[in-house]
């Protein structure tokens, strides 16, 4: 049984779901401590629950401290069974989350899968609908599986309600990448989605996007989200490569202008143009666990944020693959993933 | 892990919200659904059909913001929802017909929406346990508009209420006598006088008692509450251990009171301790002690002297150091003559001798037991049991009454209470409930009356004398009757006439009396020595 203190590194709802999405792929049982212990409310929330509930599903676990509040869950994985899944998020909780705990085994299931979540699509602190189509899949799909991603409906924080569906071919094993270089820029485009707002704060959003980056109106586009259950605002700037695509997102909240909305997903955007490195902070963070499951590649990365730190420490006590972050250039880190064995 | 469950109103006024506006606005209803610490499996929502299209906003909300959640709708129209008696009544069918699983489910009964009158009936119905939860009352934000579900918080009635009476009790118990009684106001001169006796017994010595008096008459409440008052004084620091020996004679008595050793007999798979082991430190009931085997007796005798004895096919002697109580309706002075009863064993445990009259011997606290057990009712059931005034007075003065026998004393009037309880569904003992329960009452204690023990059987035990034991109880009634119409009758034929009527319609020869005749000599009687014997 492998011990995992939820509350080193990161310390908080991340270390739970990939010690779990790494037990199932390992087959090893693991007892997780101290969940969130830092938090202002300790222990499993109703999107952790779910997570953890959608992972005892797939893989017919036996599970204890399977409850709202419980700082510690022991989870003993059996069989990962690909198939028809459906899973629902309390409070607007983030559907790409829970996918982030029960994806991975399943890239190497028996059979495909075809996964659908309700909740939050978008949501702040968490990777938004977008992000995961269009940068984290392609590369997914880069290691030899199959997965293909439908937002069926928009979910924002408070209303929830959305909707996202994932269909996984899954392959015997996955085929680390080597992603050094960017390649020539090929698309940019900027969208401002307004749900059950005024359009206004599209059109001041846009405004910000073309004064600060100087992109084309061509590239520009307000979306009105017709069919979301909430109100709900975002803004999505896509940069797409030859070899990578990167998305940075603004999340529009209460009592926040539009133009801090804006400026937000602008700066992320600005800081990743500065380097020239292909993978930016967050793709790097969620390419850890597939890469190290493979057990070779590399990318070059503008660099480990607290969350990756983690996950290095993480995957060290479940698998093999050394993991050796260095110097690639003057602003860029090179991670380089090999097996242990050698 | 049971599931949790809300039961709650619409509120018309604050779960109302339409247009994506909503979303920023505190809706109770919702709001509460929008924890994330706080995990909702149903959500049963009552509601007016007047507000169906508010319900269907609200329940697809809740859909949205919790998928965990099962959404059922509850139609319950109010003609006047400010008015408590139809609020009441229509909240209370609700509760009576929900088919409450307690076991698997835990409810939360949210009182923030719908009236003030509907809050306060939900209050009431959790309060009386007719909604078997705890209170859920939810508060708004802070901040108004910022979309934060609030606060909420769990309000446990039972709880509040098992604190109020615990102090209560605690001022009513201060007294060791008011303790022993248990808190009951006893008013018999007799009665008072052996408890101050005990009370100062229990405090200062921890020789055996023995407390004899009919059955029913409260000895096992005394035991307990004699130990409770030890434990109180810090007089003892084990366990209360009960144990009525007439359910343990026999070959199983041995090892349920003194242990046995792992392979002592066949079935004693592993070691057992014993009722004596686990007393120690304690406090030991024996109820019934006259039953006790002869065997037993010497085995317990040695252990109440030297506080050490031999479980069953040991060895090696254990220790056990433990005080005693015995109860027993017999008189044991009777057994040690016929040899039943160890006259060491009996001079050992009567150090302290009480005899508990029974309840037909203290009227005057029938009164104060009445009240004490509805009292104790309430507590037990969570609801408020009470008579009318009319019903009371007409139960009493029953209970009063010189021919009201109370053959099982306390047990009888614990009885009468608990049945009239079930018989009273509002929780008020009206007067016919009170004339249904004297008739079983009086039913049950003619029932008691056995030819053995009645006046009659006496008549005809002179008559017949030791041969009686050989008769069967199912003979001996029909006996002690047609004694009695014999010596009610001029003659044989007379008597004849009378005890085979029905025969006698349907037949045209008469034989009643040769009948008779033959019947009584069965017995070995005759008419002249029936008869003869009422004139002596």
């Amino acid at each position: 049984m492998i011990q995992i203190d939820g509350s080193f590194g990161e310390g908080g709802g991340q270390i739970l779901r990939s010690s779990i999405a790494l037990a199932m792929v390992t087959g090893s049982p693991v007892r997780i401590e101290k969940i969130r212990a830092g938090r202002s409310k300790p222990g499993l929330m109703r999107q952790h629950l779910t997570a953890v509930q959608a992972a005892t599903k797939i893989c017919n676990a036996r599970v204890s401290g399977d409850a709202i509040g419980s700082t510690q869950v022991t989870f003993e994985p059996g069989q990962v069974a690909g198939g028809d899944y459906t899973f629902g998020i309390g409070t607007a909780g983030s559907t790409t989350l829970v996918l982030q705990t029960i994806m991975l085994p399943l890239l190497c299931a028996d059979r495909p899968s075809r996964i659908t979540l309700d909740g939050g699509t978008h949501n702040p602190f968490a990777p938004p609908f977008d992000f995961l189509e269009r940068a984290y899949l392609p590369l997914v799909n880069r290691m030899g599986p199959s997965v293909r991603a439908t937002l069926e409906r928009p979910g924002f924080f408070p209303a929830g309600g959305g909707r996202i569906v994932i269909e996984i071919e899954p392959a015997p094993m996955l085929q680390g990448f080597e992603l050094l270089e960017r390649g020539e820029l090929r698309r940019r485009h900027a969208r401002a989605a307004i749900a059950n707002l005024s359009p206004s704060i599209g059109d001041r959003e846009i405004g910000v996007i073309a004064r600060r980056l100087g992109w084309e109106p061509t590239e520009l586009a307000i979306d009105v989200v017709s069919d979301s259950r909430g109100p709900g605002n975002i803004v999505t700037l896509t940069l797409e490569y030859e070899h990578v695509t990167e998305v940075f997102t603004g999340f529009g909240e209460v009592k926040r202008s539009a133009e801090a909305v804006a400026t937000h997903a602008v700066q992320a955007c600005q800081r990743y143009q500065k380097h020239t490195a292909p993978v930016g902070e967050y793709l790097t963070d969620q390419l850890m666990l597939p890469m190290a499951l493979a057990g070779n590649g590399a990318f070059a990365s503008t660099g480990l944020s607290r969350h990756s730190e983690t996950h290095i420490e993480l995957i060290r006590r479940f698998l093999n693959t050394r993991i050796r972050a260095e110097r690639h250039t003057a602003d860029s880190t090179l991670i380089t993933f090999s097996s242990g064995v050698t | 892990m049971s599931n949790r469950v809300v039961i709650g109103l619409l509120g018309p006024a604050l779960d109302r919200g339409a247009g994506p506006d909503r979303w920023s606005q505190w809706r109770p209803t919702v709001s509460l659904c929008q924890h994330e610490e706080l995990l909702i499996s149903r959500i049963e929502l009552i509601h007016d059909p007047r507000y169906s299209a508010l319900v269907d906003v609200v329940a697809e909300d809740i859909r949205s913001v919790s998928p965990e959640t099962q959404v059922r709708l509850n139609r319950m129209t109010f003609r006047d929802p400010w008015d408590f008696e139809e609020v009441y009544g229509k909240l209370h069918d609700f509760a009576r017909k929900y088919e409450f699983d307690t076991e698997h489910e835990d409810y939360l009964i949210h009182v923030t929406t719908g009236t003030h009158v509907a809050q306060i009936c939900l209050f009431l119905l959790t309060e009386s346990r007719h909604l078997p939860g705890r209170l859920i009352q939810s508060s708004p934000p802070k901040r108004r508009s910022s979309g934060s579900p609030g606060n909420y918080a769990i309000i446990d009635l039972d709880l509040s209420r098992y604190d109020r009476i615990a102090s209560r009790f605690d001022t009513e118990q201060r007294e060791g006598t008011t303790f022993l009684k248990a808190g009951i106001e006893t008013r018999n001169p007799a009665f008072n006088r052996m408890i101050d006796e005990i009370e100062h017994v229990a405090i200062h010595s921890s020789a055996p008692m023995l407390l004899t008096g009919p059955t029913g008459a409260g000895k096992s409440s005394l035991a307990r509450r004699v130990f409770d008052l030890k434990k109180l004084r810090h007089g003892i620091t084990g366990r209360f251990v009960e144990v009525n020996c007439a359910t343990i004679r026999g070959d199983g008595a041995m090892s349920a009171l003194f242990g046995h050793k792992r392979g002592a007999f066949t079935g004693a798979a592993r070691d057992r301790a014993g009722l004596l082991r686990e007393a120690d430190a304690g406090l030991l009931f024996l109820d019934e002690v006259g039953e006790l085997g002869i065997d037993e007796q010497a085995m317990l005798l040695r252990a109440v002297e030297e506080k050490r004895f031999f479980p069953v096919g040991g060895d090696r002697e254990v220790e056990s150091d433990f005080q005693l109580i015995c109860g027993t309706n017999r008189d044991l002075g009777e057994s040690v003559r016929s040899g039943a009863f160890r006259d060491d064993l009996l001079a050992r445990i009567n150090m302290w001798s009480f005899e508990m009259p029974g309840l037909a011997a203290r009227r005057e606290d029938i009164e104060p037991n009445i009240r004490y057990e509805l009292l104790r009712l309430t507590d037990a059931t969570g609801r408020r049991y009470q008579f009318n005034k009319e019903a009371f007075a007409k139960f009493l003065s029953f209970s009063m009454a010189a021919d009201s026998r109370w053959c099982g004393n306390f047990r009888d009037l614990n009885a009468a209470i608990a049945r009239m309880a079930t018989m009273s569904p509002t929780g008020r003992f009206t007067t016919e409930v009170v004339d249904r329960e004297i008739d079983r009452l009086r039913m049950s204690w003619r029932m008691l009356t056995t030819p053995t023990d009645g006046p009659d059987a006496s008549a005809i035990e002179a008559l017949i004398g030791e041969r009686l034991d050989d008769i069967d109880e199912f003979d001996r009634v029909q006996l002690v009757h047609v004694v009695a119409v014999c010596r009610d009758s001029r003659s044989l034929s007379d008597a004849g006439r009378r005890l085979f009527g029905a025969t006698r319609k349907r037949r045209k020869i008469a034989n009643d009396a040769d009948r008779l005749r033959k019947y009584l000599a069965r017995f070995g009687l005759d008419w002249a020595s029936v008869v003869r014997d009422v004139n002596s």
